[in-house]
């Protein structure tokens, strides 16, 4: 089932400083999302500077030219909204829910910080602690955290994925006030940006108010180059980490084609059918028949470049990664031998169907949505035929696309052996 | 902002036979149906010694019916495109699901089937038993979780309702049998005190007539009548007499460590509701709350930091939560208590109180988007008796909360007032030595919280 245009009826826009605009109005709540995405992330690093694009999107929130510090969140609250933002590898997304009638002072307040954001020494040694113990709490004492920043650096050699969004510690320390302003010049222009509205307003004023308000930022400079090169994989790659923990854990990433290619839909289908809910393949295989682990989850999410699809295994105490390693290998072929049931098929396009329609449910994420569909794929408009093109995809479809990304010699596994580092092991 | 009233989409609410509730609600737009089945089977309800014993029969709904095996419990659900929701909190077990409008019938057949007839069977309750070990024991690398497991434990107290992780305890579900899975859902999955919620963009007087139809199918598998126990009375929380205590959480090789600040709270139907959800935004509510401001954007000493009122159906607490580098412990417990304690006796200032009001009013409606969101909402303030006016009224009553009310709920709601317990996982010699003399401290093994 294709969306119907009629229903979502997305109106595209674009300055002349080449900020692209797309509203969907809907009258149902007296509410609205804004989301502003820039497409940058920390592909667009280099060593040195690894992690400055999230450092950098909490920099984002402490003060402007018209906005002082601590204005934006305060202003914005006080009109009845709220603010947050991510950065991945990828890209840089900010986001605004609020009371509909607030919409004049959220684009006031996105729009002055993209044309004047202020940037100085105490407000970055303050964010670059804040960071600091972002990234202690989600990698330094997290088990999934420490995993897939080992998992990074094992998988990619050339490629920025190599590095975490949060950026290597030595980094975050390094950062200076002059790569910050550097990178806001040559990220947050307009022409490097989505805006997308979605909720209670009028779309003529809505335009009128932005148009007024980001229309005099001046447009960019041409984006710098990123460097994308990975040599091809030649064989299978292994790291492990040494933490006190209750029992072993096994991350195994493959590599995946870019966002770009159709062959990702099937893949889709083949992170679903494998690792989507009660009945999927792993967890029925590993979690409830043979008891190998606690969870048994599939990763796969649509990048730039070139990514990665993994597996997450929590074993259970006592089991040997070696022995749920075989037995996950072993689901994994089959997969690849063996084409899914009829049932198995419908199963997988039924689940990210739905997934999808509830994904539109809330103002924010159907902004979400269009935004991340733009950057992505190019154009909102992909997403509806989306639907229709995962459900034209056959057993067949998803056992090459299997084939293509479980081969042996494309896996980097990690393994975390609980105790403290073996004696001699450098602190 | 103005205050206007929230006006719900048009509802249908009935009460059935043997107490059961039905409530039908039109929601236009997306072509879902959202079917959620409340029962009074939360954790409060675990028999004395079987901690966790709810939230473990509630994880063995879907490991097969009477009439279908796990795989095809499985098959069903999720060939329908949705997963089960299996949601047991503290007061209720929740069961959701989310379907195309199209398969609304299989659905809310589906939920009914695995809620009344499953079959527990005894390989399933073992291996059941196996897993919940496992997990338990992977709980104990979670520096957040132990935080939450041992807040409960010294802010409830072991012999309260409330005063056990939902989870349980490794040596409690050690011993969970056949017998005891089968006993709770007999006196617990019943008709009186739960509610059926079925959201779609039916008229709500159709959506009813079906529901009532899918339901008159499984009257012979859930009686009208099962026995209930009586509850004991809830008593009351008391408070230390020490001004400020510590436990100590002992987690190797930790750089952080997770700080809990707690006293106790209120109850969620309480007539001060407003007043305190007020008064802790001002606190650590919002992005922009006086302990944010203090703790992250002032000091840079964590990336976290909230207050926030814990509120079950009798009882409630007011918790502090934050974690930070070892070398920053004693600050971050030091500034986190000077301000709570300023707040405790100044209040919100007028600014902070009016954007405390103006920021919880204009948000509301965004709690009720989704056809989950209003099911959840609209079942809750039914079920805590506070009725539909809770709803209605919430952006009003928020925005009348005045200066004297808000200086009282932080008075009296502060999570750093006399007796409050600090709760500490980390290294513990770490945090010895930062508390140094500040209070008397505890130090626990993490597998003292299995």
């Amino acid at each position: 089932m294709a969306l119907d245009p009629r229903d979502f009826p997305v109106e595209e826009h674009a300055l002349d400083n080449g900020l692209q605009i797309r509203l969907l109005p809907d009258r149902a709540l007296p509410v609205a999302t804004l989301y502003s995405f820039f497409r940058v992330g920390s592909r667009n690093e280099q060593p040195g500077i690894t992690g400055i694009s999230h450092l950098f999107e909490h920099m984002m929130f402490n003060g402007s030219r018209k906005y002082g510090p601590k204005e934006f969140d305060r202003r914005l609250e006080a009109a009845g909204g709220s603010s947050n933002a991510y950065t991945s590898s990828d890209m840089t997304a900010y986001h605004e829910d609020f009371a509909s009638e607030a919409l004049p002072l959220v684009l006031d307040l996105e729009s002055d910080r993209m044309a004047a954001l202020a940037i100085n020494d105490e407000s970055l040694r303050q964010e670059r602690e804040v960071v600091k113990e972002e990234r202690r709490f989600r990698t330094d004492n997290d088990i999934d955290g420490m995993m897939d920043e080992q998992m990074g650096a094992l998988a990619f050699l050339a490629h920025p994925y190599r590095w975490p969004v949060v950026g290597w510690m030595s980094d975050l320390n390094r950062i200076t006030r002059t790569d910050c302003e550097r990178y806001f010049k040559t990220y947050y222009a307009p022409n490097n940006c989505t805006l997308v509205l979605v909720g209670d307003f009028e779309s003529k004023d809505a335009l009128a108010q932005i148009e007024r308000l980001y229309g005099p930022i001046p447009r960019g400079a041409a984006l710098p180059e990123v460097a994308t090169g990975e040599p091809v994989q030649k064989g299978e790659r292994r790291a492990i980490i040494h933490f006190p923990a209750q029992a072993p854990s096994l991350l195994v990433g493959f590599r995946t084609p870019a966002a770009s290619d159709p062959g990702c839909l099937a893949l889709d289908l083949v992170e679903t059918a494998l690792g989507a809910g009660e009945g999927a393949r792993l967890r029925k295989a590993l979690v409830y028949e043979q008891e190998l682990c606690v969870d048994a989850n599939l990763y796969f999410s649509w990048r730039v470049d070139p990514g990665l699809m993994q597996v997450s295994l929590k074993l259970n105490p006592g089991v040997e990664p070696a022995r749920a390693e075989e037995a996950l290998y072993k689901e994994l072929q089959k997969m690849v031998d063996e084409p899914l049931t009829p049932a198995e098929l419908q199963r997988a396009k039924n689940l990210v169907r739905a997934g999808l329609l509830r994904g539109l449910s809330t103002c924010n994420g159907r902004a979400h949505t269009i935004g991340q569909m733009e950057v992505m794929l190019g154009s909102w408009r992909e997403l509806l035929g989306l639907a229709d093109r995962y459900s034209a995809l056959t057993a067949d479809d998803l056992q090459r696309a299997a084939a293509a990304t479980f081969a042996p010699h494309r896996r980097n596994v990690v393994t975390l052996l609980p105790g403290e580092q073996p004696e001699g092991a450098e602190a | 902002m103005s205050a206007r009233d929230f006006q719900l989409p048009p509802l249908e609410l009935a009460e059935l036979q043997g107490g059961l509730s039905l409530l039908a609600i039109q929601r236009r737009g997306l072509p879902l149906f959202h079917a959620r089945l409340s029962l009074p089977a939360g954790a409060r309800f675990d028999p004395q010694g079987k901690a966790g014993l709810a939230n473990f029969v509630s994880d063995l709904l879907q490991r097969g019916t009477r009439r279908r095996s796990a795989d095809e419990v499985n098959a069903l659900i999720e060939g329908m495109g949705a997963g089960l929701g299996v949601d047991c909190s503290m007061d209720e077990l929740a069961l959701t699901l989310t379907v195309p409008a199209e398969l609304k019938a299989e659905a809310l057949d589906a939920l009914l089937e695995v809620a009344l007839t499953p079959a527990f069977a005894a390989d399933e309750v073992a291996s059941a038993r196996r897993r919940t070990l496992s997990a338990l024991q992977s709980d104990l690398d979670e520096p957040g979780t132990l935080a939450s497991r041992a807040l409960i434990n010294v802010a409830f107290g072991r012999a309260h309702p409330y005063g056990h992780p939902i989870h349980g305890y490794s040596r409690e579900v050690e011993g969970f049998t056949a017998a005891d899975v089968e006993g709770f859902h007999a006196a617990r999955y019943q008709r009186k005190g739960a509610l059926l919620a079925v959201v779609s963009s039916d008229e709500p007087a159709a959506l009813a007539a079906f529901a009532r139809a899918a339901l008159a199918n499984w009257d012979a598998s859930w009686p009208a009548a099962a026995a209930a126990r009586e509850e004991a009375p809830f008593p009351p929380l008391e408070s230390s007499a020490t001004p400020l205590s510590a436990l100590v959480i002992h987690k190797a090789d930790s750089t952080q460590a997770q700080v809990r600040i707690v006293s106790p709270g209120i109850a969620k139907g309480t007539a001060r509701y407003a007043e305190a959800v007020v008064a802790n935004s001002a606190l650590g509510g919002g992005f922009t709350s006086l302990l944010v401001d203090a703790i992250r954007v002032d000091r840079g000493l964590s990336y976290s930091v909230s207050s926030r009122l814990l509120m079950y159906r009798h009882a409630g607490l007011s918790i502090f939560s934050s974690f930070t580098k070892n070398e920053t412990l004693r600050t971050l417990i030091d500034v986190a208590l000077e301000k709570m304690r300023g707040y405790a006796e100044a209040g919100p200032s007028l600014d902070s109180l009016e954007k405390a009001r103006t920021y919880l009013a204009g948000l509301f409606p965004l709690g009720l988007e989704s056809h989950e969101a209003l099911a959840e909402q609209v079942s809750d303030a039914l079920l805590d008796g506070v009725g539909l006016d809770h709803l209605r009224k919430y952006r009003s009553r928020v925005i009348s909360v005045t200066p004297e009310q808000a200086l009282a709920a932080a008075r009296d709601l502060s999570p750093a007032r006399p007796g409050a317990r600090l709760v500490i996982v980390g290294d513990a010699e770490v945090a010895q030595k930062a508390l140094g003399d500040l209070c008397p401290v505890e130090v626990r093994q993490l597998e003292s919280l299995a």
